[in-house]
């Protein structure tokens, strides 16, 4: 729930704040899937990242990466100094993961359209190399569905009936801004997707939307489109507004602070 | 000594593949909807391990990263303009960034589909790629070194690109003459290097009696591996003849000439020249040889080129 991961919000405002540079609510509107995500669902290992038995998580909206970085500081794959490095000289995180550099980290994003295509090709590649037991979770943002590579991949996958792999959609209205007619469970159903739409800040939808999928190697795979707010958690921050990619200054970080107390 | 009846590079590509993959189950081939029939074996004895993903290139070369990751070889075929130019984001983030091996094959390169017209020529795939860190390029323009250079590179931690031209030289090469980086000297000469690439190769041996008659001494370096280029042998080459000729089927900027001349200059009085394509745009139509002969890539545009150093 939303509440519950106040102190990860804090981190992400922190991270932001120190650095003078981020997205925090791209970051705000996906925390609670990837927290949960990570807590209940993904079996990784932070001492052993690159663990062949692992499930990976790909995200694939990449400017959301502050949310990323914060829980996987939680699951111990980063340290203190990693986050307090965020954007630094000397410092592995930068404004979009990069996988050469992040430990937990699996695909580097941030042009949008990759990082789900990419997700496919792993699907379809661990099951050649016959691991079945590997899941593979991707999360895209609504915006980022205006790319054409993310039909083209969720076409391919249905007709490869990858169902070893799960999108999550972070529909937070982005893309309705440009583009009111927005009907994404639609289009989803529409390209052959087992399509669950959800709260996207409600543990319990989520759990009942994750724990319905029968990952197995063949199958159709499965999309949750979770409806999201952007900057879900702090009032001033929420919606589509002057805060995409804005800096806090002092005064709006104690009053950010304050609201997440 | 000449190859009579050359097999076609395309169809060396689906037997390579095929007998590689029989002993390697990493090998796994994407394709945008070509050369399906001829890869009908491959699909038959790899079963899991053929995809024909359909007409969705940016796709199939993020998918085939994703591949790369899972700890397969991945080869990605279809028509050059379609991999290489639509697809360069995919290719620079998804492959080269990440540090992922893989292997691009295409077919349709420079003007090989000659009235097809701009949608399918790629002339500047070289540069393009080239550009690019962790990446390779090579120009089979006969069967063997195609199989050659395959199975020599398919493995190694780097985008390579296999540009397969539909035409080939008639030099008769084997495997041990192959390696992969290094040009191959193919005659020994004096007062000129010809740095020749694809099936332009015949070109240059089919002038050479006629430049010898006109007193040349023709040195002829012929280049499969574009990057990385073997600067040793092309710098001595230059250092000997003092004029260097290159002849490629790429644009200007940022070809093999480009390169040749990062390699060479810095020696001092070498006379440089070069046969390819010109910064614009082929409108034309008419045959791929025609097109050869309009941009001077052929035996007489050999000849007058070379003619035009004595005149300097």
């Amino acid at each position: 729930m939303s509440e519950n991961n106040n102190g990860l919000r804090k981190q992400i405002v922190r991270m932001v704040y120190n650095a003078k540079d981020g997205h925090i609510p791209s970051a705000f509107s996906i925390v609670d899937i990837l927290e949960l995500l990570y807590r209940k669902y993904l079996r990784v290992d932070p001492k052993n990242p690159n663990w062949p038995e692992r499930d990976y998580f790909v995200l694939s909206k990449g400017h959301g990466c502050v949310a990323l970085y914060a829980v996987l500081h939680q699951c111990g794959f980063l340290t203190d100094q990693d986050i307090d490095l965020f954007c630094r000289p000397g410092g592995i995180l930068g404004e979009h993961p990069d996988c050469t550099k992040v430990p937990g980290v699996e695909a580097s994003t941030g042009s949008l359209g990759h990082g789900f295509p990419y997700a496919v090709g792993l699907a379809l590649g661990l099951r050649v190399k016959n691991m079945v037991t590997n899941k593979i979770y991707v999360l895209v943002g609504d915006g980022e569905c205006h790319e054409g590579t993310v039909w083209e991949a969720a076409n391919v996958a249905n007709n490869l009936q990858l169902g070893n792999l799960c999108v999550v959609v972070d529909w937070n209205g982005s893309a309705a801004q440009l583009m009111p007619r927005d009907d994404l469970p639609a289009k989803w159903r529409a390209f052959g997707w087992d399509t669950q739409v959800v709260d996207g800040h409600s543990e319990a939808e989520l759990r009942v939307a994750l724990d319905r999928i029968e990952f197995q190697p063949y199958g159709t795979p499965t999309v949750i489109v979770a409806k999201t707010v952007k900057g879900k958690g702090v009032p001033m921050l929420e919606g589509h507004g002057i805060w995409h990619h804005r800096i806090p200054n002092e005064t709006e970080f104690a009053q950010i602070m304050e609201a997440l107390s | 000594m000449t190859n009579p009846t050359p097999k076609k590079i395309r169809q060396q590509f689906a037997d390579t593949v095929l007998e590689v993959g029989k002993e390697d189950p990493n090998l796994v081939v994407l394709i945008g909807d070509i050369s399906h029939f001829i890869l009908q074996p491959f699909a038959q004895a790899c079963p899991g391990r053929f995809y024909n993903i359909g007409i969705c290139e940016p796709t199939i070369v993020s998918m085939g990263a994703g591949m790369a990751k899972a700890g397969l070889y991945p080869v990605m075929h279809t028509i050059a303009p379609f991999l290489i130019e639509r697809s360069f984001e995919q290719i620079k983030l998804d492959f080269c960034y990440q540090g992922l091996g893989g292997n691009l094959v295409t077919v349709g390169s420079a003007f090989d589909y000659a009235n097809l017209g701009c949608t399918h020529h790629c002339y500047d795939d070289w540069a393009l790629i080239g550009a690019l860190p962790n990446t390779e390029i090579v120009y089979p323009a006969s069967a063997i070194e195609f199989d050659t250079l395959f199975r020599q590179t398919y493995r190694n931690p780097r985008l390579t690109l296999f540009r397969l031209p539909e035409y080939q030289h008639k030099q008769a090469f084997s495997a041990n003459d192959i390696h992969f980086g290094k040009a191959i000297k193919i005659t020994d000469g004096g007062n000129l290097t010809i740095v020749a690439t694809g099936p332009h190769l015949q070109d240059a041996l089919d002038a050479m009696a006629e430049l010898v008659s006109m007193g040349w001494e023709p040195e002829i370096v012929y280049v499969h591996t574009i990057k990385p280029l073997d600067t040793e042998l092309i710098r001595a080459s230059a250092h000997k003849t003092q004029r260097v000729l290159v002849m490629e089927e790429h644009v200007r900027s940022g070809g093999l000439g480009d390169s040749v001349l990062r390699a060479i200059h810095d020696l001092g009085n070498v006379q440089f020249s070069w046969i390819g394509i010109p910064d614009s745009f082929i409108r034309e139509y008419r045959s791929y040889q025609h097109h050869c002969e309009a941009l001077g890539l052929s035996r007489d545009g050999l000849v007058r080129q070379v003619q035009a150093f004595a005149s300097t």
